[in-house]
């Protein structure tokens, strides 16, 4: 069917979802243009290409693009489509090239998308040829946080900046735990999928409640999750306290302005012993011992941004979400290494992921069968709605618009729904 | 223990190809029987198993891994599949390891790298079919009466795609 925008609108109500929000593709359709169409997306990060020549390809709202370095040093996000009969020009993943050529009539491009070459060329009306759309083009709005890298299809989007708002913290949190405070995407991605709407995974992001059930299987007769991070100490969180009381399902959750959300930290302890006391030493001569306790401070599990984002503090990585279909999601875990911080740690990281958001981690497996679970159910016709009202009312206003609920409220959940609904009915 | 390996009477020379590649089949034999318990048991204390993610991948530090685990997270591993609560495996999964074109890689004292190809089928009541394929290299050791996996090595055909939920080790 086709929606009006009051129809889009209301498929979110204060306390619900309609389930087509999650199984409908003509709202699939929709959301492209009116949610990814409009709003600042991440593309990448700009330590994928470190070097002029460099460039990475991934896409954006399904379209193929590319992040890539200019012999400038300047970073570019450029459609990946040439400007002639626009085949795709890179293929490749990641790589370095002078110039990009296309394959098929051997027209070539700078990396900052201008046409550098074609054969033949005095056959062309010189015109077509000078115009903008003759290269690989850029998108409508590049902009960049901390060289995290994102792009907007809307050339009147508001600024990047503002966007964030006070969800730029999280990509703070994480930065700042560098004592050079600089992060570098070295160790590859996992990528996994899942037969499920891409906003299961990210309402799962702002969810402190399902673990308990969910993730029971990962928590060991001491009440603890195994060791999902380095360090002699703060490397396991506490799931149930010894009355059988799901401490995880006590985490707060706080939602933004603009959709995006932050989870409270699942760990009671800073990471602590052998190597680790060695960076904080690190850390301490950068930032001093007030503002390294701050920033060591378990204070977010997870910053999540609208639409597709996810900064994981606490695993020190970084989860970049695409949507395929409106019944398929592909996900990756890009694990960062901190830049100054003794290799180890890093070294570890890359470990520690692999066990915690891996397609074969003990963590992850079980949110995908959820999603494909929900994406199941949600066929049935008994009821039309999903309930997302946990702790609706019980919020506490702090201020710049965030509002904190406690007790794994559903206040980040909502966040998202609204600011899509905002969007969609635009 | 493996009943296979302790045939090799003790202080008997090295171990025959037939021997090794008896020992690999029968540890392929153990997954496909969900008997993670004894699985675990042929891997040493020091033991890795590692899937690597990228084709050539060198290490484990570099770039992630599909599966890299030490042996107490090989033991988290089969306890959570043994979980009543892990629900990505109810209904849990049925495989079946077909080996072939075993050869002997290297051979260093007690140390012997057996390298094989493998094809597997993995079915799980309503999922799709899942089909991986490609070439395992084992490390194994010798200590005159037992053989113990020190390294198992999987590279998959596939390795630098997207997966869907990985829950079976190959």
């Amino acid at each position: 069917m086709t929606y009006s925008k009051e129809q889009l609108a209301g498929l979110v109500q204060t306390d619900r979802v309609h389930r087509a929000y999650y199984t409908d593709p003509a709202v699939f359709e929709a959301e492209m243009a009116k949610v990814f169409g409009k709003v600042w997306v991440y593309v990448g990060h700009d330590s994928l290409v470190p070097n002029p020549g460099d460039y990475y390809c991934t896409t954006l709202a399904g379209q193929p693009v590319v992040l890539s370095r200019h012999e400038s040093g300047s970073v570019h996000v450029l459609y990946n489509r040439c400007g002639h009969r626009g085949a795709k020009v890179l293929s490749r993943t990641r790589g370095n090239a002078r110039v990009f050529s296309c394959m098929y009539h051997g027209w070539a491009f700078r990396p900052d998308g201008e046409l550098a070459g074609v054969p033949m060329r005095a056959d062309f009306p010189e015109d077509a040829l000078r115009e903008a759309r003759a290269g690989m083009e850029p998108l409508p709005r590049v902009d960049s946080y901390r060289g995290f890298v994102f792009a907007s299809l809307d050339p009147g989007v508001m600024p990047l900046i503002d966007f964030l708002g006070e969800a730029r913290k999280g990509i703070d949190e994480l930065v700042d735990r560098s004592p050079e405070g600089r992060v570098e995407f070295a160790a590859g991605c996992h990528r996994y999928h899942f037969r499920g709407n891409w906003k299961l995974q990210m309402d799962n992001m702002a969810d402190t409640y399902h673990p308990a059930a969910a993730h029971g299987s990962t928590v060991g007769p001491d009440g603890r999750q195994f060791q999902r991070r380095a360090g002699d100490q703060g490397g396991a969180a506490l799931f149930f306290a010894p009355n059988g009381e799901a401490v995880v399902s006590q985490l707060g959750v706080s939602g933004f302005p603009h959709g995006h959300s932050s989870e409270q930290s699942l760990f009671d302890k800073e990471q602590a012993g052998g190597v680790w006391d060695d960076y904080r030493a690190l850390m301490v001569a950068r930032y001093g011992e007030e503002r390294t306790a701050d920033i060591l401070k378990n204070r977010r599990h997870s910053l999540t941004l609208f639409p597709t984002l996810d900064i994981l503090i606490a695993q020190t990585s970084v989860r970049v979400v695409k949507p395929i279909a409106v019944d398929l999601t592909e996900v990756e875990i890009w694990p960062v290494r901190l830049a100054g911080a003794p290799a180890v740690i890093s070294d570890d990281l890359v470990k520690y992921v692999n066990m915690t958001h891996s397609a074969s981690s003990f963590i992850q497996t079980d949110d995908l069968e959820a999603f494909e679970r929900c994406q199941e159910g949600l066929k049935a016709q008994g009821s039309d709605w999903v309930l997302v009202a946990r702790g609706l009312g019980a919020e506490v206003d702090e201020g710049d618009g965030v509002l904190f609920g406690a007790r794994s409220s559903e206040v980040g959940q909502r966040a998202k729904h609204y600011a899509w609904r905002d969007l969609m009915s635009a | 223990m493996n009943t296979l390996a302790r045939l090799t009477p003790a202080g008997h020379a090295a171990p025959s190809l037939d021997t090794l590649r008896d020992f690999v089949e029968h540890e392929a034999d153990l997954l496909d029987s969900r008997r993670f318990d004894d699985w675990l048991d042929l891997y040493s204390h020091d033991a890795v198993y590692w899937v690597p993610a990228v084709p050539d991948q060198a290490d484990w530090i570099s770039h992630v891994s599909l599966y890299y685990d030490e042996k107490h997270t090989m033991k988290t591993r089969v306890a959570r599949l043994k979980h009543p609560m892990i629900h990505c495996q109810d209904p849990p999964s049925t495989t079946v390891r077909v080996l072939s074109n075993f050869g002997m890689e290297a051979a260093d004292g007690d140390l012997f790298r057996v390298r094989s190809k493998f094809l597997m089928l993995e079915d799980r009541p309503g999922a799709d079919r899942r089909v991986y394929g490609g070439r395992y290299l084992h490390t194994l050791r010798f200590d005159g009466t037992c053989l113990a996996i020190v390294q198992k090595c999987v590279r998959l055909t596939n390795c630098d795609q997207s997966f869907p939920q990985l829950t079976q080790p190959f």
